[in-house]
């Protein structure tokens, strides 16, 4: 019970603190990008210490608290305070089976670095928890009683149980590999055979990282937002800290997916020579572990973070094509090939994982080469002139 | 004297249901809570104890929830609001699933019914009468009939309950429930899943063909209204934006 309390005390105030800076960061790489110096003033508040502007977070969180919360009247108030509670707390939720490092060593136990360490279903836990977020956008959006909050919920919640099938196709080909849904047992397999499964799951990896990215809502997909053509969305009536819920849910999410990339693909805390794979640790390793883990899902955050500054946004039809069109092909794809692997060397993994990994990225080059060969790859981003061969109706114009 | 308990638990919660259903007015509802809560209490008092104080609070708090908001799923008027309280029935089922070791039921509850099959609702829901105000959508239709039927099901589940609780060693849930887990370490879900592509493949292969045959009908049903060579012309009174044409044609 005390190890419950404690570990999640320290994940929750590590969340959410790491939240908070998230969002600088995000502000920090977009002025990189775009060439400016950023927030950059804020430090410890009553000094002139600046700091590089670390003190913002705090600035902001301060901001959202006293800021007017402004309801307006035509709303439905039970759904409308309802709904970004819902989102918000079903991404806290998604952090009780997901494992924050490996073990650590607490009066001669290895205690394992999970909130709720019995879970056996956990990825398919995380995977019922986040597909409650679509809840807060769609009765969020309903409650507003506005119809540009309503045509924003529509078209977000489509887009989230559109990307919801890549992201399960992505999923399944993992645990078809590792044969088992615990995250922890997930990362200790990779471990133990040295070979991310990145290496073996080229094709996996691109489709859940995308449907992930989707799900997250980050930029090539943000069409939640749209804050530029499409009037916000479904939190255009929320301010304050109704408001704030929503933005931290947002970036949960983001980080949640994070996590999940780095504990499906690209082996959780460990490192080649560096963490060694065994639970009789001590200290030292324990909390290199963490260290080793955290600093990966930094990375692919970093990796998330560049790519909404890099990229414009997608259209909508563009949106759906690639979900139903490229990105459930490719998971099936995937998740067949993986099958037969499995199905004729059960213990391809464990015993020849190297060879495995070559034969399975040299799949998936021919299976992406022949494609393109037969059916090259067109822009659909052009202006509409005559016949589209891509959309589902030719558009043509009349004879004047 | 359980017996008796029980049939007059079920009889007042028919009652209780039939005035909670929303019948066009409101004389009678809130009589109606109050017999609910009763007759729940009266169900409650007849289930055995389950072991600790934290389990029975716990088993306790997951049921209550789930039949109050099954209750209130059929005696809101508001459909999008009675759709919410069905998705928080769902939620106390699958707590409950969790809380007897099926966590892979617990899960798939919630990914499909909540995750999927509700949100479509909700969808349908929204984009038919945002608002909810027809009154064929505020009423409930058959409100005796509905509340017959509840009394019925409800009967013949707690008198196979019962029957198999009589019927079975004098041990407490708790204990049997210890005894069916299975030992950790061995995934259920694996169990599960031979047991499902073994002695039910037949039915899972039926259900399969039977949601493709629904799909392609689907399908069909969209295709019908757009047919090859069909021109579609943009409704009339609205402005084409510049290099739109007038009208499409379904290819």
């Amino acid at each position: 019970m005390t190890a419950l309390l404690v570990k999640s005390v320290i994940l929750l105030g590590g969340l959410l603190t790491a939240v908070a800076y998230l969002v600088l960061l995000e502000r920090k790489v977009a002025a990189w990008i775009q060439d400016r110096r950023g927030p950059n003033r804020v430090g410890i508040p009553f000094t002139k210490i600046r700091l590089f502007g670390l003190g913002q977070p705090i600035a902001d969180g301060l901001k959202f608290l006293f800021k007017e919360e402004y309801t307006p009247g035509h709303v439905d108030r039970a759904m409308y305070t309802l709904a970004p509670l819902v989102i918000f707390t079903a991404a806290l939720a998604t952090f009780a089976v997901i494992p924050f490092g490996h073990v650590v060593p607490v009066g001669g136990k290895a205690e394992p670095l999970v909130v709720a360490p019995g879970v056996d279903v956990g990825i398919l836990y995380v995977f019922a928890v986040s597909s409650i977020a679509v809840y807060g956008v769609i009765l969020g959006g309903w409650a507003s009683d506005n119809k540009y909050s309503f045509l924003g919920a529509m078209r977000s919640s489509a887009q989230l149980i559109a990307y919801e099938i890549p992201l399960g196709l992505g999923i399944l080909g993992v645990v078809l590999l590792t044969g088992t849904l615990r995250l922890d047992g997930m990362i200790e397999l990779q471990a133990q055979s040295g070979v991310w499964l990145l290496l073996v799951q080229p094709v996996g990896f691109l489709v859940f990282a995308v449907a992930a990215c989707a799900e997250a809502a980050r930029l090539p997909f943000d069409l939640l937002e749209c804050e530029q053509e499409l009037v916000g969305g479904y939190h255009t009536e929320y301010t304050g800290m109704k408001m704030a819920m929503y933005a931290l849910g947002e970036f949960l999410h983001m980080l949640t997916a994070s996590v999940l990339i780095v504990v499906l693909y690209l082996g959780g805390w460990h490192f080649w020579g560096l963490t060694g794979t065994g639970t009789e640790v001590g200290w030292g390793t324990a909390l290199l572990r963490v260290a080793v883990f955290w600093a990966k899902v930094m990375l692919v955050v970093l990796g998330f973070m560049i790519i909404r500054w890099s990229w414009p946004r997608f259209r909508f039809d563009q949106l759906m094509n690639l979900a139903w069109k490229v990105m459930v092909p490719l998971g099936l794809v995937n998740l067949v090939a993986t099958a037969v692997l499995m199905e004729f060397w059960p213990r391809a993994l464990t015993e020849h994982p190297w060879a495995t990994a070559g034969a399975m990225w040299a799949l998936a080059l021919g299976t992406v080469g022949l494609w393109a060969a037969l059916s090259p790859v067109g822009s659909q981003s052009q202006a509409r002139r005559g016949p589209d061969e891509f959309s589902m109706r030719r558009v043509e114009t009349p004879a004047a | 004297m359980t017996t008796w308990l029980i049939v007059g638990a079920i009889v007042l919660g028919a009652v209780a249901l039939w005035l909670l259903l929303p019948r066009g007015r409101k004389a009678g509802r809130r009589l109606g809570a109050v017999l609910g809560a009763i007759a729940l209490g009266m169900l409650l008092a007849t289930v055995p104890p389950l072991g600790g104080w934290f389990t029975q609070g716990l088993f306790w708090l997951l049921a209550g929830l789930t039949i109050a908001s099954a209750a209130c799923t059929v005696s809101f008027r508001n459909p999008v609001y009675c759709a919410v309280w069905f998705g928080l029935t769902l939620f106390g089922t699958a707590g409950l699933l969790f809380f007897q070791g099926a966590q892979f039921l617990g899960a798939a509850t919630i990914i499909i019914y909540a995750g999927a099959i509700l949100v479509t609702l909700l969808f349908v829901l929204m984009l038919a009468n945002p608002r909810g105000q027809a009154a064929y959508d505020r009423r409930a239709w058959e409100a005796p009939l509905a509340a017959t039927v509840g009394v019925v099901l409800l009967g013949l589940f707690s008198t196979g309950f019962f029957s198999t609780l009589k019927a079975m060693p004098q041990q407490t849930p708790a204990q049997v429930a210890a005894e069916k887990r299975q030992p950790p370490g061995k995934y259920a879900v694996s169990a599960l899943g031979a047991e499902l592509f073994s002695r039910h493949l037949v039915a899972v292969e039926v259900a399969g063909t039977l949601l493709l045959a629904a799909l392609a009908g689907a399908v069909a049903v969209v295709a019908q209204h757009a047919q090859p060579g069909q021109v579609i012309p943009r409704p009339e009174g609205t402005v084409p934006p510049a290099r739109e044409p007038n009208e499409v044609t379904v290819r």
